[in-house]
């Protein structure tokens, strides 16, 4: 009888989202995946039944982790300032963490399992950020907003600065960039400044 | 509980279709898919009493290719 074995199965997550992030979903191909892992075609069927089921799998697990992470320490009930700060805090240590996750989540998250991979994994991470928004505008800390406007604005600069960090350069791609501390700092004044009544 | 894997020549829709309807019939499998996206048509059965051999002579028997995967 084949048993599970742990450590191959990291190994396989491992090399699915490298893999994915090389060759793309459609390159992507479960004998191609065993070789690269050095186990048998046989020994990644123990593990799940085809393609798709491995997909949604590793999908779901990391949007899973992502919601994990993006909610430690926080609550939805703090008052505005001191959540999005602490959001801001776990979503950047997050990405500056996980660079081929994002990467590979991006992938999923644009394909026919985007749909079911975000609703198995993140809708009670959509519900938990649309209590604290809600709190938040009711408790007139900030001014009411749709959430698009919302995310656009509190998490946007945020995300942006993380992609010059992550290419390492500057607007024009010609200055040297690292998103120190200081800098997190400044636009994160600037938001809370912008969404203050 | 056993995990059984094979490669097979289970290419198309038709042919998944001729093996559902003695596999879905068969009470000592508990499950059974099949990854018509691999080269190897991989087929993955589910089941407590049969052992791969008794797969490929049922395969065999509705004249598909059958092949255990090590």
């Amino acid at each position: 009888m084949r048993t599970r074995d742990i450590n191959k199965e990291e190994l396989v997550k491992e090399k699915t989202i490298e893999m994915i992030v090389k060759y793309g979903i459609e390159g992507f191909a479960m004998n191609k995946l065993a070789k690269e892992c050095g186990i048998s075609v046989a020994t990644l069927y123990i593990y799940y039944a085809d393609k798709e089921d491995l997909i949604k799998k590793i999908g779901t697990e990391m949007g899973t982790y992502f919601f994990k992470s993006s909610l430690k320490d926080f609550s939805p009930d703090m008052p505005f300032a001191v959540g999005l700060a602490k959001q801001w805090e776990n979503r950047s240590e997050f990405m500056l963490k996980n660079t081929d996750k994002i990467a590979c989540w991006e992938i999923l998250q644009n394909s026919n399992y985007g749909e079911y991979i975000v609703n198995e994994s993140l809708i009670e991470l959509k519900e938990i950020m649309t209590k604290f928004l809600h709190g938040a505008i009711e408790r007139k800390e900030i001014v009411p907003v749709s959430k698009e406007v919302f995310w656009s604005i509190a998490y946007g600069p945020l995300y942006n600065l993380l992609r010059f960090h992550e290419k390492g350069k500057g607007l024009g791609g010609t200055t040297p960039f690292k998103l120190t501390n200081e800098i997190q700092q400044e636009a994160f004044r600037l938001v809370i400044k912008a969404l203050t009544p | 509980m056993n995990v059984l894997i094979f490669a097979t020549n289970v290419k198309t829709e038709t042919c998944k279709n001729k093996i559902a309807t003695f596999l879905d019939a068969n009470k000592s499998i508990l499950q059974w898919s099949i990854d018509q996206e691999d080269i190897d048509c991989v087929l993955r059965i589910i089941s407590e009493k049969l052992n791969a051999d008794q797969i490929i002579d049922l395969l065999n028997f509705h004249n598909f290719d059958c092949r255990e995967l090590q």
